[in-house]
Order: C-alpha cells, then structure tokens, then sequence
C-alpha cells in the first residue's frame, strides 16, 4: 500500500506529469487503498513536496502551477468518491484582494495551491470592501481570512480590516494571514496580522500550522 | 561628457567623470506632482506639427506631446532619441469600453486582452487594470494572433521612414540616448496569455510554446532589422523588456529558461551584436538572481531596475559578474521616500562601492512611484546630484 502511494507522491514531486499520476491512483484504487489515504498520503504529499523544492529554490512558479493543475485534475476523479468525507475539510479559508486594489494573480496563484493541498477557500474576489470580509466571516466562519495587496497605495486598506475585526471582537475567532507583492514581514506585523506570508507555498505552510494547532 | 557619453561609457564600464542618473517617471506622479506645485509650464512639451485632430490638414498646429520631467531634475533618460518601431500586434485590437457598472469599466484592450478598471479614483491606471482574459488560450487562438504579428507589415515604420533620410536625421541631430526597444519571450508569452496559464502552458503544452517561441524569433529580428541594420552606429542599447520574476524569483526556472529561452535568446542578441549592438538591457522586476547566469549567457548584458524589496543589490551583483553585466536602478525607492537619514544612507551606501566598480547607472528601483512626493523627490534629487561626481 505504502509503494504506491509514495509512487504517487514522488510522481507529483518530480512532475511527471497527470497521466503518471491518474495511472497510478487507478492502480492504488485498485488495491483498495482508501480514498482519503490517496489525497492524503499520496496526492498532497506530493505537493508538500514541490512546495518543499520551491522553497529550496529548485522549482519556480510554472513547477508549482503545474504540480497543484495536476492534484486538481486529479481530484476532480476523486472527488464524487470522498464528498462530505473529512478528508475535504481540512479548514477553511476566506480570501480576498483589498479595497483598492484589482490584483488577482498572486491570490489566483495561493488559491490554487490551497486548494490542491486541501482548504476549502472561499474567494471574494478583489477590491474587497472591508465590511465585506467581516460579514462574509460572521456568516461561513473561516479559520484564517486571507488578505492579498499588490498596490503599496492600497497597502493601509489591510490595516483597516484588521481594524474591523478587533472593532466587532471577532478578531480572535479568526487567523489573519496577508500577502502580496507590497507586503513584508515587518508590515504584517506592524498591522497586527497573524502572518505576513512572501510567496503562496509558505502561505499555505502557515495555513496547515494554524489549522493543527 | 556629455550626457550620452555618460551613459554609454558607464554601459560599457569605462571612466565616467560622473554616475549617470536615469529616472522614469509614471505620468500619474507627474500629474500629481503638478498638483503639489511642479510648474506645468516648465516641462510640458508643445511641438508644432501636422494637426490630426478632425483628420488631417496641411497645418502646422502646435501638440502638447507630453512632459520633460527628467530635463526639469537634470536626470537623464536612456531614450531621448527612440527608434520608432512597432512591434506591437497591426492592426491594433481598438481600445474600447465593453461594460460598465456604477464601480468599474470593463475594456478590450489593444493587445486584445480584456481588462477590468475602476471607473474613477485617485489613482486610475497606475492601480493597473485586472485582465479577465487573453488573446491567446490555444493553437487555434495562437495562429489566429500570428496573423497581426508580421513583421514585413509597412505600419510598423513610421509613415515617412526611408533609411538615408532617417540616417541622416541621426547623424545631424542625434543628441542624445538612442534605445531601441523589444519584448523578451517570457513577457511576450505571458502578456498574450496571461502569466498562469503561460507558466502552465511551458509544462502542459510545449509544442504550442515552441512554436510561439520559435516565432518570436523570426519576428522580433525581422521587424527590427531594416532600423537596426540602418541606424546601428547610433544605437545605444536594447531595452528588452522581460518582466520574468516577483519577489521569491523568477517565474521560470532556469531548467525552462534554457529549454525554451536561452537557444532564441541567443539568435536575437546575436543579431545585435553582429550589427555591433552589444547593450542589452533587461528590464524586470522581481528577484532574477537565479537565472542570471543563463541570462547573461543569453547575450543580456545589462539589468535594470534590481528591486530592492525583492533582494536584488547592485553590490553583491557587480561583484558576481563584474563587466558581464552593467547594473541600473537598485535605489531603494521606501528608504528615499522617507527622506533625511535613512535616504542619504540608502544612496551614499549603494555609491561609495558602484564607483568603484563602474558600470553602474544610478536610479530608483523602478519606476518613480506615486506615493513619492514631490518635496521628497527634490530632496533625493540635490543630494544624489551631489554625490554622482567620480574624483
């Protein structure tokens, strides 16, 4: 059981592309292999694993983008198998690009790759107001609200979500993790966020961190 | 030395008897910048020319052509005399509005992307649009785009071009910086199909990219080679627009960088240099520390703009690769925009090691952005003057 799975993870960690890794989930699936072990053991292994080269400088965005489009592809046959099962759950995320700012491609990008190692996310789109991503979190209450900025003349809009949070105290109730191209470590910090993440991979990191916890 | 002699000389990592400075400015900071007392008098450029206004007339009718900001602050600009080549799709895609609500506008842009924008604000195109789609999603859509992109298209020179005439014009009047202009493959690529699908597309469609790739090529040194082969005695640099990295790196990975870049890169800047054109200067943002080596073994030989929030430093790149590569830009533009210490720092420190090294063109790390005021502007503007003399 545990070959193939591992056959499964390195096939998407050395990017041997979706056709390997369909023939492969058939295989384990075939054995009989639980479907949530495939996803987990398998699947999302395989992503930690791109994640981990990219980090490591090895692999570069059209690696990540690649191996996350395969997980997807892959999911899409799973996915009529495991609905409603715990394996689809693993914590969920609000996500939005800030008022001012109509930048999409960073949050894309973290959107895919959250996806594909697991959290459901739900994505406001950009130049979201502030108010907008309090209520929609009173209503789906995520765990961590994820708050994108390219712009450093929309940066300050981050600060005033922030802001709406600890003025409706439910600041507490949720993780706020920000990103983009303007943002820093300092800056996070500076505006009270949980976590200033550099690029989409250590985003997610962050996200299953917090989810554990 | 005169300015251009400035730049070429500090280009080629000869003496200069000061660091050239070079800004380019966002017209919405000059634009604002009017707003905090910049005399609009002073910079704008009226010219007398053909008035087109309700077709055309035989009348001369004077244009306001744009603004001259860097002549007003004394810093130069790589260029004052531009090569005028098209290398955009023709016929153009027409720039229209297709949609609108009460907060945004929806546009076909002229690369026939469709945009998103808001409908006002502060700050309109420097907020830079969302594009919602591309010309170019496949083979199909790759080939009907293929169509706009001939190079032996007539629109592509000016109205007037004729080679004796043009050469002539550059050797009487030539009074300044002449760059000719290109779009690198990445850029290409992910300004057609946007960046996710572009990067996708490397993996999940490589003969599609080969072919783009391989086209590339041919139009980018056919379109370019009557102004190159005429005025190639005046032209100083390349500027090759690229756009390839963020912050954590480049976009693609050296592996892809060599498979599908680095063979045509090879073919276009040998064309260059063959025509005795040896100043390539690559413009992207975002950290490229990772493929440089393959850059430079492209045939680039310049980088600009080296954002420092990215982690680029003319420092530690001047003494990695030396004369292979000239470096511009790299000053800090959040440490100028505080002013005082922290701005005298940023430039004294980047400085004191650049002339040292030479082949440095001093400037922000991108370009001047809005948020800098104009006050600020000034202030960086007296001190770095100050300190660009080399003894």
């Amino acid at each position: 059981m545990a070959d193939v799975l591992d056959e499964i993870s390195s096939s998407i960690g050395g990017l041997r592309g979706a056709e390997e890794v369909r023939h492969l989930v058939n295989a384990a699936l075939s054995q009989g292999i639980p479907v949530p072990d495939i996803v987990d053991k398998g699947l999302r292994s395989g992503l930690q694993q791109v994640g981990a080269k990219y980090e490591g400088g090895e692999y570069f965005l059209a690696e990540l983008l690649f191996a996350a489009s395969i997980v997807d592809e892959t999911m899409q046959i799973l996915r009529p198998r495991i609905e409603g099962q715990a394996i689809l759950k693993k914590g969920r995320i609000l996500l939005g690009t800030v008022r001012g700012d109509m930048h999409d491609i960073g949050k894309n990008i973290f959107r895919m790759i959250a996806d594909a190692a697991g959290f459901p996310v739900e994505d406001l789109g950009v130049d979201v107001e502030p108010e907008v991503f309090l209520e929609q979190s009173k209503l789906t209450k995520p765990h961590i609200v994820g708050l994108s900025c390219l712009l450093t003349t929309a940066l300050s809009e981050i600060g005033v979500v922030v802001g709406e949070f600890e003025k409706s105290g439910t600041r507490n109730n949720v993780r706020i993790l920000v990103g983009g191209n303007a943002v820093t470590k300092e800056f996070g910090q500076q505006v009270g966020a949980d976590e200033a993440a550099l690029n989409a991979v250590e985003g997610v990191d962050y996200c299953r961190g917090a989810i554990k916890e | 030395m005169t300015p251009r002699e400035r730049i070429k000389n500090a280009m080629h990592f000869k003496k200069v008897d000061a660091i050239p400075w070079v800004e380019l400015f966002y017209e919405e900071t000059t634009l604002k910048w009017f707003q905090q007392g910049l005399p609009a008098d002073k910079i704008t450029v009226v010219d007398w020319m053909m008035n087109d206004g309700y077709g055309s007339f035989i009348l001369n009718w004077p244009i306001v052509k744009g603004f001259d900001v860097n002549s007003y602050f004394g810093c130069g600009n790589l260029g004052t005399c531009p090569v005028p080549v098209d290398v955009g799709p023709i016929p153009r895609f027409k720039q229209r509005k297709i949609g609108e609500d009460s907060k945004y506008q929806e546009y076909i842009m002229e690369t026939g992307a469709r945009a998103k924008r808001f409908k006002s604000g502060e700050y309109i195109w420097y907020a830079m649009p969302m594009y919602t789609q591309f010309p170019v999603q496949d083979k199909k859509s790759w080939e009907e785009y293929k169509k706009r992109l001939d190079p032996e298209d007539r629109r592509r020179y000016p109205k007037d071009w004729e080679k004796d005439a043009y050469l002539k014009i550059f050797e009487e009047h030539q009074d300044g910086n002449t760059l000719i202009s290109t779009t690198g493959f990445y850029g290409f690529g992910a300004q057609l199909m946007g960046i996710v699908n572009f990067n996708l597309a490397l993996y999940r469609d490589p003969g599609l990219i080969q072919d783009m790739v391989e086209y590339w090529e041919y139009f980018t040194i056919e379109t370019l080679r009557d102004a190159v082969e005429t005025l190639k005695d005046h032209i100083d640099l390349v500027f090759w627009w690229e756009d390839l990295a963020e912050k954590h790196g480049p976009n693609i990975s050296p592996k892809l960088y060599k498979e599908y870049l680095l063979p045509h890169y090879k073919e276009v800047t040998g064309f260059f240099k063959r025509n005795k054109i040896d100043r390539i200067m690559m413009d992207s943002d975002g950290n490229t520390e990772p493929i440089l080596d393959l850059v430079i073994e492209a045939g680039i030989t310049g980088h600009w703009p080296l954002e420092v929030n990215a982690g680029m430093d003319v420092r530690t790149l001047s003494k990695r690769y030396g004369n292979k590569l000239f470096l511009a830009g790299n000053l800090d533009k959040r440490e100028i925009a505080k002013g005082g210490e922290p701005m005298r720092k940023e430039i004294d420190s980047k400085l004191l090691v650049m002339k040292e090294t030479g082949g440095y063109i001093a400037g922000l790390d991108h370009l001047v952005p809005v948020e800098l005021t104009l006050e600020r502007f000034k202030e960086y503007a007296t001190y770095l003057k100050e300190r660009l003399v080399v003894e």
